[in-house]
């Protein structure tokens, strides 16, 4: 909210440095986002003009004489063509410093100019939003009085942000109420008077039909002429970011920006009876409001009708038929309490927001209604209007409820010592009634305008504002022990230390996609998710959907690059079962890679993908080998892709992304990843040491000749399981497909490694052993030794 | 021709050999055709067989003595290579200062590491670190934490929704109300994770954060020990000298709440003409506060028995201000000089 310090000074002793202020408000829990200083401005005053007549030389001129109080008259020749005999303006003399210019002495077509008329512009005003021309006074300002003093044009303008709580100090009377607690002086209110009480005039009558409207407070006013607002009123709501408009309008504002409270006036000459009524919205009422738009209304929408039509939005805005206008001569005035919930729904249902709703919506205190109505009262009165009998309808104002204060609860919450004098003292500074209750308790009322001080942690916090948060002194607690375990982030955070170690790069990527990821999946040959999860409400179509895989990401990440990458990323990934959406951890990595010169049953790259990822399970569950086995899937390469499995379970899949999704993504190189589903990740399990052999090992090297469909693992195994208790590893280390062996087959060429662990294997035994295991692979597989 | 003279050839031959040899290889070779288990010596062995009886022991022993001679022989080349060897190592000059061969080396990202150190940093303490779901009910988002339906202060959560009561969790508070329904005080943890809020995209606000929420709940737990926990993490992030000041706020889920600043780490809150404070001198990190005891009842603990406080801190926003980066967006944007220069 805009605060010109100005305005503020009406209600509160405040220091003259606008930071001073901001600290202050800052200590309160009123951050000021920021301070906007105004341009120096002197030697403007206010000038009466006296006489006004042609000018002798130049027929767009006119030459006035101004009278400026004490001084002698002056002679101002001025371009603009709202000036006449008789009206108050702003003149600047000769000397005068003004944001682009400073006022000398000068000729204008012959005649010497002792000043110039200003406009709202010169004095750093909105210039749209005043008289195209000279600035305008009232009538009463005495010619001579300094503009920017009086004015108090050379403030600071606090831009000031107010906690959704605290719509009580969505105001200038609030924020000063709360300086004027926290600097314990005191506030300066406007006087109150309800002008209209006992006079008999026209009547009007208000029937409240539903509960969410709380209190509504009317009255009727005669004789008022919406001209224009006094110059005061004009620049202290543009200083305040409000566009002025006329009279009328103008002092709802006022009065808002000042108490609160929103109020709306309606012209008496369109509300048949004088009746207003309050009651839900018909279904299907059309509501023109004052901007012309028009809305279908749902029973939703909260309505202040005439016993015709809706003529107000409640809380939000006035409808056209009872706008006031110039021809407006009788007017009534609403000051109402809404139950904030309905304002909001409505004005969300809607789209609308205004300043009213943005207070309405936060459920204001029903007390404003009356400091409200009796202001706006004052300010019609002022301007000439008839004010008639006030009436408040709707629920009598109820004192708060009182809360049980236990003095105890500021060390207990706060952690320091505070004595109960002094809390007493404070809360008497915001306005709370305290008195003792029993031997440690204190019972609070709160004062009716803070309705959000409803329990004993809202005195605390009171008390904590009041004694200044620097108060409270930092102290390391101690931790009581617990069992609440850490096991799900400790595994993330193994896996991506292990990664890291193993020369990976992590990323960090968006989980909100739009569909040229399906696009390009679609190009890539591979169908994108049949139900992907999808936003309801997405900030842009290129952040629709929840991301269903790591790959889309990675591939878009590699495609940056020409160069090799190593790189990883742990993320949650998003899928639907059932219509439920739901979503698990996913650890994907891979690099991208030169391709090899190698024959097309050999990849390398594959192995070593391979070998990266039996590392980081190993890492991850302490089991020291993995099965494998060749596995197809979209988006992989049908040849080169397989899954590791821990006792018969998919715990991995790994391969080389399919070659025509890596170009759809635009990746230059062959691109191998593996992914891998945390939950499926075993649990780690605590090794057990088995003393080796004192005994040394021998191992004898094999060419075995096998079909080449043959996988090398069902050999390993088999040899493995033939070669009895004394086989201690067996290892294929080389592959060989060629004119060698006959057409195919191939040889592998694989390492035996045994050792006893009660005696040195002999040569003689362990070619018994070999010899015995390779008769039997020969019986299962047809496996020759390679001559 | 007689065994003697046969094993003087014999060895004369690999004294030539060795001699000749010039390399611990050929020096190998020469072994093993000699003293090898199929080299000359075992051929000649096998004539003792031959022999008579009354002579066999006499030729085995006089087969072994030549081979110990030879072996002898044998390790004094080995010698004579072996210096020749450290001479030649020795003698080697290379340029120091050409550039290393890198090593293979992967890295932790620069938001991911600030999150681990916020964690260690309380797990020290006696904290546990738990994860939750991104996606959310609104209960959990909102209801337990004391923001009913219509309750304004859901507007600062501006969320994403998946379906109309499932949402992108806008804050990781959803785990504040996890853990208690398991728990029982004392309750002290952090939650590191992803959120999301529909906040238009600038150098400071990103649809997509993390933050790292911190809760303790127990007897006798005040706001001091939140303030004393904070300066802790702030000196360990930013340095030993940093200071922590609260500033009072709003959140329906705790009361009294703070905002939470520490000391401007560039200008060591000097302000001035600071770039990354705006000359404040103070660095914003987020909010905070003694967790509210309807947050408490909605959870079954008894507010007259057990107070908490509970902190939500942007983890790029902390990370921004530890690297001195200019633009939140850099850490989704995983710019290989970004990820290079702050590995
Ligand atoms: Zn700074």
């Amino acid at each position: 909210m805009r605060v010109p310090l100005g305005w503020l000074r009406d209600y509160v002793e405040l220091p003259v440095d606008p930071n001073a202020v901001a600290s202050m408000l800052a200590e309160l829990g009123f951050p000021v986002a920021a301070i906007e200083t105004r341009p120096v401005i002197t030697g403007v005053i206010a000038g009466r003009i006296a006489e006004l007549g042609k000018h002798p030389n130049a027929d767009r001129l006119q030459v006035g004489r101004i009278e400026i109080g004490d001084g002698a008259p002056l002679t101002i020749a001025t371009a603009a063509t709202n000036v006449a005999a008789g009206q108050t303006i702003a003149v600047a003399t000769i000397g005068a410093r003004l944001p682009q210019l400073t006022i000398e002495r000068r000729k204008m077509r012959g005649l010497e100019s002792e000043g110039m008329m200003i406009s709202a512009d010169e004095l750093a005003l909105p210039a749209d939003w005043f008289e195209d021309g000279i600035m305008q006074f009232d009538p009463a300002l005495q010619p001579g009085t300094d503009v920017v003093e009086y004015f108090r044009l050379g403030e600071a303008v606090l831009d000031v942000e107010i906690t959704s709580n605290r719509v009580d100090a969505m105001s200038m009377i609030g924020l000063a109420r709360e300086l004027a607690a926290y600097q314990s002086v005191p506030l300066r209110l406007p006087e109150l008077v309800h002008p209209g009480a006992g006079s008999r005039g026209p009547t009007h009558k208000v029937t409240i039909e539903s509960p969410d409207c709380r209190r509504f407070v009317s009255q009727i006013f005669s004789d008022v002429h919406p001209g224009a607002s006094p110059a005061w009123m004009r620049i202290r709501l543009a200083l305040a970011g409000q566009r002025p408009i006329n009279r009328l309008v103008d002092i709802s504002n006022y009065v808002m920006l000042e108490t609160s409270q929103p109020l709306h006036f309606y012209d008496a000459a369109k509300i048949p009876h004088h009746h207003l009524i309050v009651r839900d919205a018909r279904a299907g009422e059309r509501f023109v409001a004052l901007d012309g738009s028009v809305r279908e209304l749902t029973p939703q929408a909260l309505v202040i009708a005439s016993e015709t039509s809706a003529e107000c939005l409640a809380g939000l805005m006035g409808a056209r038929n009872s706008e006031v206008t110039p021809a407006t001569r009788e007017l009534i005035l609403e000051s109402a309490n809404f139950n904030g919930a309905r304002i909001r729904r409505t004005a969300q249902e809607l789209g609308v927001r205004t300043e009213a709703s943005s207070r309405h919506e936060k459920s204001l205190a029903p007390t404003l209604t009356e400091m409200g109505a009796a202001r706006a009262a004052q300010l019609l009165a002022q301007s000439g209007a008839t004010p008639h009998e006030a009436a408040a309808f709707g629920q009598p104002l109820a004192p708060p409820a009182p809360v049980e204060f236990e003095t105890r609860d500021v060390k207990r919450i706060l952690g320091f010592e505070l004595p109960v004098q002094e809390i007493r003292e404070q809360l008497d500074r915001l306005g709370f009634k305290v008195e003792p209750a029993g031997k440690s308790a204190l019972r609070i009322v709160a004062p009716p305008w803070r309705t959000d001080v409803t329990s004993s942690a809202d005195v605390l916090e009171e008390i904590a504002r009041m004694t200044g948060y620097g108060r409270i002194a930092a102290e390391i607690p101690a931790v009581r022990a617990h069992e609440i375990p850490s096991s799900d982030y400790r595994r993330e955070r193994k896996v991506a230390t292990t990664l890291a170690a193993l020369g990976y790069r992590e990323i960090v990527t968006y989980s909100l996609h739009g569909a040229q990821v399906f696009e390009k999946l679609r190009r890539g040959g591979v169908n994108p998710p049949k139900r992907p999860v999808e936003v309801l409400n997405p900030l842009s179509e290129e952040q629709r959907y929840l991301r269903h895989s790591l790959e889309p990401a990675m591939l878009e990440y590699l495609a940056r690059t020409d160069v090799p990458e190593r790189t990883f990323e742990i993320g949650r990934i998003f899928y639907t079962e059932d219509r439920q959406p739901l979503e698990m951890s996913a650890v994907l990595f891979g690099f991208t890679a030169e391709p090899l010169d190698e024959p097309d049953w050999r990849d390398t790259h594959f192995l070593r993908a391979k070998g990266d990822c039996e590392a980081f399970l190993r890492a991850l569950t302490a089991r020291k080998s993995f099965e494998s086995a060749a596995d197809e899937r979209p988006a992989y390469h049908p040849g080169k892709t397989g899954a590791l499995l821990l006792d018969g379970h998919e715990i991995a899949v790994l391969g080389q992304v399919d070659p025509r999704l890596q170009r759809a993504f635009g990746v230059r190189l062959p691109v191998y990843l593996c992914c891998v589903h945390l939950d499926d990740i075993p649990a780690y399990e605590i090794p057990q040491f088995k003393p080796p052999s004192k005994y040394p090992s021998t191992y004898r090297d094999l060419a075995l000749v096998c079909d080449v469909e043959l996988p090398a693992q069902r050999l390993e195994t088999a040899l493995r399981a033939s070669a009895g208790p004394w086989c201690t590893l067996v290892r294929t280390f080389d592959e060989y497909r060629g004119p060698q062996v006959p057409a195919g087959k191939k040889s592998l060429a694989i390492r035996v490694t045994l050792r006893k662990s009660d005696a040195t294997i002999t040569d003689a035994e362990a070619d018994e052993v070999v010899a015995k295991a390779v008769s039997a692979l020969r019986a299962e597989f047809g496996v020759t030794l390679r001559a | 021709m007689n065994l003697s003279t046969n094993l003087e050839q014999l060895r004369a031959r690999f004294e030539a050999a060795l001699k000749q040899s010039a390399d611990a290889r050929s020096l190998d070779s020469a072994r093993i055709a000699f003293l090898g288990r199929s080299g000359e010596v075992t051929a000649l062995r096998r004539t003792i067989g031959k022999l008579p009886a009354a002579e066999r022991p006499a030729a085995g022993s006089r087969i072994n003595e030549v081979v110990e001679q030879m072996e002898t022989s044998f390790r004094e080349a080995q010698a004579r290579i072996d210096a020749l060897d450290v001479g030649a190592s020795l003698s080697q000059r290379i340029d120091v200062t050409f550039p290393s061969v890198a090593p293979l080396q992967g890295s932790i990202h620069p938001m991911k590491r600030v999150m681990h150190d916020v964690c260690a940093y309380f797990e020290r303490h006696g904290f546990a670190v738990v994860v939750g779901p991104e996606m959310e009910p609104d209960y959990y988002n909102f209801d337990a934490l004391n923001i009913p339906p219509d309750h304004p202060a859901r507007e600062g959560f501006d969320s994403f929704f998946v379906t109309p009561n499932l949402l992108l969790r806008p804050h990781t508070s959803p785990m504040q109300i996890r853990t208690m329904q398991q728990h029982r005080p004392p309750v002290a943890v952090v939650v590191p994770g992803t959120c999301y809020r529909r906040d238009a995209v600038d150098a400071r606000h990103l649809f997509q954060f993390n933050q790292c929420e911190g809760l303790l709940v127990d007897e006798g737990v005040h706001m001091g020990h939140l303030k004393g926990m904070l300066t802790g993490m702030c000196r360990e992030l930013f340095g030993s000298e940093q200071q922590v000041r609260f500033r009072p706020s709003y959140f329906p889920f705790t009361e009294p709440s703070a905002e939470v600043d520490t000391t401007c780490p560039l200008c060591r809150g000097d302000g001035g003409e600071c770039r990354m404070c705006g000359g404040s001198g103070w660095i914003e990190l987020g909010g905070a506060g003694m967790v509210h005891p309807n947050v408490l009842r909605n959870v079954d603990y008894d507010p007259d028995v057990y107070s908490g406080w509970a902190f939500g801190f942007g983890v790029e926003r902390m990370a921004l201000v530890r690297y001195d980066v200019d633009d939140i967006r850099r850490f989704f944007e995983n710019d290989a000089a970004f990820l290079e220069q702050l590995a």
